[in-house]
C-alpha cells in the first residue's frame, strides 16, 4: 500500500506538476507582449554597450592603435548615440 | 526508478517540443503573451523530461539492469563505477540522449537567463532550440531508443562490458566536453536565426551570444585537446592528431567558430561583416551536426568511432534543412544585413580580421574536402580511396603557418588604417626578433618549415608582449601605478582583449609542440630480460617481465630501466600488454590492449609500447619513441583555456 502511494506521489510530482505549470498561464487574464518594458531594457543594454565601446576606443587610442582624427570622430559619434539613448530613456 | 519512467519521459518531451513550437508560432501571430509563457514553459518542460529520462538511464547503468539492451551492451558487473557513468555516451542511443541532455541544460539556462529580456528574439530562439530538441527526440523515441528491452529468450547473466579503449579517465571526460562544445553552438545559432527572422541584425544579438560562443568554443577546444591527449595516451601510435574523419569532424566547426569569434569583434566595433558573421555561425552549427553525423553514421571508419548505424540519411537531411532554411532566410534579409561601411585600407585591423577569417574558412574547406573525398569517390565510381595525413599536412601546414603569422600581425595593425610611421614603429621589434631567430635556426640546419614555424612563434610572442607592454605603460603613465598593478588592472579592465592575447600565446606554444614532431625518433625491437637497446641517445634495459590478474583484465608487465648516454638513470617505464574479458570462454571475445607508459618532460617524451610477448614468454616486443616538445601542446592547451576563462569572466558594469 505504502509502495503504491509512494509510486503515485512520485508520478504526480514528476509528470503532473510540470503539466500544471505549463498550462497555468491559460488561467491568467489575456495580455499583450510587454513592449515598453522590453524597449527600456534594450535601451539600457545599448547604453552600457556604447559606454564600453567609448572606454575601449580610448584604450585603443592611448595604445596607439588609432589615429587622432579617427579617434575624435568615432568618439563624437558614440557620444551622440549615447545622448540620444539617454534622452529616450528620460522620456519613458 | 522504473525504466518505463525514462521511456515515458522521452515521449512527453517529444510532445512538449511540438506543442512549444506551435504555442510560440501562435504567439507570433496573435501577440497573446499567455501563449509566449506557455511556449516558454513547454521549453522548460522538454528539458525537465529529458533530465528525468537521462537520470533513469544513468540509474539503470549503475544498477546493471541487463533487461535493457543498452545496459547489457555497454556495461558488465565488473565495469568500474566511473565507466558505468561514461557508458551513458559510449553507445549510439545513449550518446544521442546525452546530446539532448546537454542541449536541455543550455535551453533551460537560455530561457531562465532571458526571462525579462530579448522579448522580441526569445520566441524564435525557443522555437529554434525546441526544433533542434525535436530532431533528437525523434531519433531517441522512434529510431534508436535507449530504453529498448533486451531481445533475448534467455536470462542475461552479465553484460558485454565497455570497450577497453574507452576505459580511460580522459575518455570519460573527452566526449562530454566535446558535446558541450558542439551543443553549445545551438544557442548562438538560435539567436542568429531569431535575429534574422526579426530583422534585428544590429550589435545587440552579437552581444547576447558573445559569451555563449566563447563558452562553446572553450569546450570544443578543450574537447579536441583532450581527444588528442587520449589518442596519445591510449592508441599507441605515438601521435595525438592523425587527420582521422572524427577528429576532422570536431576541427571543422572549431575553425569556423574561431573565425566567427574574431569577426564579431569587427561587427561590435565597426558594424561591418554582418553577412559574414551570419554565414559563419550557420556554418559552425551545421558543421557541429555534420560532425555528429560523421561520428555516429559509420559512413567513415575511424579510431574514434565506436558505433555504426543507419542514422546517416536522417542527420544529412537535418543538416540540409538547417542550411536551406538559414541561408534562405538570410537571402531574404540581405537588404538589412548589408553593412553601410566598407574596409578602407589593407593595413587596417579590419582587413587583418578578414584575412584571418578567409584563411580559417579555406582551411575548413580543405579539411572538409579531404575528409569527404573518399566517400564521394566511392559513391561516384565505386573505388575506395584513402586521403591520409600527407594530404592534410601538405595543405594545412602552410595555411596554419599563415594563420600563425596573422596572430602576430593583427594586433599590431590599427583600426581603419595604419600609417607608415606607425607600421614601422609597431613591427620593428617583433620582426627583428623573428628574423634574428630564423638566422639562428638556419645556422642549426633545421628544415624550412621548422625554421619558419619557430621564427613565427618568436615573432608572435614578441608582438603579444609588446602589446602588453604598450598597454601597461599607458596605464602606468595615466594612473601612476606600479608595473604589476598596471598589468593586472589592464587585464581586468579589458578582459576580452587581453584574454584573447593569452589564448594566442597558448596557440603559439601549441605550434612549438606541433613543430617538435619534425624531430621524432622511433625504434621497434624484441628484448629479453637483462638485454639493453639504444634509441636516440637513451639506453633501454629490460629489468623484468611479470604477469598479474586484475578484476577486469589480465596483464603482462615489463619493467624497463632508461639511462642517458652517460649512464645516468632517467626513469623506469612499465608498459603493459592486457587482455580484457580474459575469462570469457569464447577466445574471440577477449580483447587485447596495449597500455603505454610515457615519461614526459618539457623538452621530450619517452613513449613506450609493449606490443606483444613471444610464445615462450621470454621476449617482449617493444616500441620506443622519443617525441620532442610534445608537452608544449598540452601546456598551450592549458594557457588557451586560461585565456578564454579570462575573456569570459563577467565584468562589473
Amino acid at each position: 500500500m505504502i509502495d503504491f502511494l509512494t509510486n503515485y506521489f512520485f508520478t504526480f510530482i514528476i509528470f503532473v506538476l510540470p503539466i500544471i505549470y505549463v498550462v497555468q498561464p491559460f488561467f491568467m487574464e489575456k495580455f499583450g507582449a510587454i513592449v515598453s518594458f522590453e524597449s527600456t531594457g534594450v535601451l539600457k543594454r545599448k547604453k552600457i554597450i556604447l559606454y564600453r565601446q567609448i572606454k575601449e576606443l580610448e584604450m585603443e587610442y592611448d595604445i596607439g592603435n588609432l589615429e587622432r582624427k579617427d579617434f575624435s570622430n568615432r568618439r563624437a559619434e558614440l557620444k551622440r548615440e549615447v545622448s540620444l539613448i539617454i534622452n529616450k530613456l528620460k522620456k519613458k | 526508478m522504473n525504466p518505463l519512467a525514462g521511456a515515458v519521459a522521452l515521449n512527453l518531451a517529444f510532445g512538449c517540443s511540438i506543442l512549444s513550437i506551435i504555442a510560440l508560432i501562435a504567439y507570433n501571430r496573435t501577440s497573446d503573451f499567455r501563449l509566449f509563457l506557455v511556449g516558454q514553459r513547454l521549453g522548460l518542460a522538454i528539458s525537465f523530461f529529458v533530465f528525468i529520462s537521462t537520470f533513469v538511464l544513468g540509474h539503470q547503468l549503475m544498477i546493471s539492469n541487463f533487461d535493457i539492451d543498452y545496459v547489457a551492451r555497454y556495461t558488465s558487473f565488473e565495469t568500474p563505477t566511473v565507466y558505468k557513468i561514461s557508458a551513458l555516451w559510449a553507445g549510439q542511443s545513449g550518446s544521442l540522449l546525452f546530446w539532448l541532455f546537454i542541449l536541455s541544460i543550455f535551453n533551460t539556462i537560455t530561457i531562465i537567463q532571458n526571462q525579462s529580456k530579448h522579448h522580441n528574439l526569445m520566441p524564435w530562439v525557443i522555437i529554434t532550440l525546441s526544433t533542434i530538441q525535436l530532431f533528437f527526440l525523434v531519433l531517441t523515441n522512434f529510431i534508436t531508443n535507449p530504453f529498448e528491452p533486451t531481445q533475448a529468450d534467455f536470462e542475461i547473466v552479465n553484460g558485454n562490458g565497455l570497450n577497453p579503449l574507452l576505459q580511460n579517465i580522459t575518455m570519460a571526460i573527452h566526449p562530454p566536453t566535446l558535446y558541450l562544445g558542439y551543443v553549445g553552438f545551438s544557442v548562438p545559432f538560435a539567436f542568429a536565426f531569431a535575429a534574422l527572422v526579426n530583422k534585428d541584425i544590429g550589435a545587440l544579438w552579437i552581444q547576447s551570444i558573445r559569451r555563449w560562443t566563447l563558452v562553446a568554443w572553450l569546450f570544443l577546444s578543450v574537447g579536441i585537446i583532450l581527444g588528442g591527449w587520449w589518442a596519445y595516451q591510449e592508441l599507441g601510435w605515438g601521435g595525438y592528431w592523425a587527420w582521422d574523419p572524427v577528429e576532422n569532424a570536431s576541427f571543422m566547426p572549431w575553425l569556423t567558430a574561431t573565425a566567427f569569434l574574431h569577426s564579431i569583434i569587427v561587427q561590435e566595433k565597426k558594424d561591418m561583416l554582418r553577412v559574414w558573421n551570419m554565414v559563419l555561425i550557420i556554418l559552425t552549427f551545421s558543421l557541429c551536426i555534420f560532425g555528429t553525423f560523421l561520428t555516429r553514421s559509420g559512413v567513415m571508419s575511424s579510431v574514434h568511432s565506436f558505433t555504426e548505424s543507419s542514422l546517416g540519411p536522417v542527420f544529412l537531411s537535418f543538416v540540409f534543412i538547417i542550411l536551406v532554411s538559414s541561408f534562405g532566410l538570410m537571402y531574404s534579409r540581405i537588404g538589412v544585413l548589408r553593412s553601410p561601411r566598407r574596409i578602407e585600407s589593407v593595413s587596417s585591423r579590419e582587413s587583418g580580421f578578414l584575412f584571418n577569417n578567409l584563411i580559417f574558412v579555406v582551411m575548413c574547406f580543405a579539411v572538409f574536402w579531404g575528409t569527404l573525398f573518399p566517400v564521394i569517390t566511392e559513391a561516384v565510381n565505386g573505388n575506395k580511396i584513402s586521403v591520409g595525413p600527407p594530404f592534410f599536412n601538405q595543405i594545412n601546414i602552410p595555411i596554419g603557418l599563415a594563420l600563425l603569422a596573422l596572430t602576430g600581425i593583427g594586433p599590431l595593425l590599427a583600426w581603419r588604417g595604419t600609417s607608415n610611421k606607425r607600421l614601422i614603429q609597431n613591427f620593428a621589434f617583433p620582426t627583428i626578433l623573428g628574423l634574428l631567430s630564423s638566422m639562428f635556426f638556419i645556422f642549426l640546419k633545421m628544415s624550412v618549415y621548422v625554421v619558419i614555424s619557430f621564427s613565427l612563434c618568436i615573432f608572435v610572442v614578441a608582438a603579444i608582449l609588446s602589446e602588453f607592454v604598450k598597454g601597461a605603460k599607458v596605464r602606468k603613465r595615466k594612473f601612476n601605478e606600479s608595473l604589476f598593478k598596471a598589468i593586472y588592472k589592464m587585464i581586468e579592465k579589458n578582459r576580452s582583449r587581453y584574454g584573447g592575447y593569452i589564448v594566442h600565446l597558448g596557440i603559439v606554444l601549441m605550434f612549438v609542440g606541433f613543430t617538435g614532431h619534425a624531430f621524432d625518433k622511433e625504434k621497434e625491437f624484441g628484448i629479453k630480460v637483462g638485454d639493453t637497446k639504444s634509441v636516440a641517445n637513451y639506453d633501454f634495459t629490460l629489468i623484468k617481465m611479470y604477469e598479474e590478474e586484475r578484476p577486469n583484465h589480465y596483464a603482462w608487465i615489463t619493467d624497463i630501466r632508461v639511462t642517458d648516454m652517460f649512464g645516468n638513470f632517467v626513469t623506469q617505464l612499465r608498459p603493459e600488454k592486457r587482455v580484457y574479458f580474459h575469462k570469457n570462454p569464447d577466445i574471440n571475445k577477449r580483447q587485447p590492449h596495449s597500455e603505454l607508459d610515457i615519461y614526459s618532460t618539457l623538452n621530450k617524451d619517452i613513449y613506450s609500447i609493449f606490443s606483444s610477448v613471444s610464445s615462450d614468454n621470454l621476449t617482449a616486443f617493444v616500441k620506443i619513441m622519443v617525441n620532442p616538445l610534445v608537452k608544449w601542446v598540452w601546456i598551450g592547451g592549458y594557457i588557451l583555456a586560461f585565456g578564454t576563462v579570462i575573456a569570459l569572466w563577467p565584468r562589473k558594469e
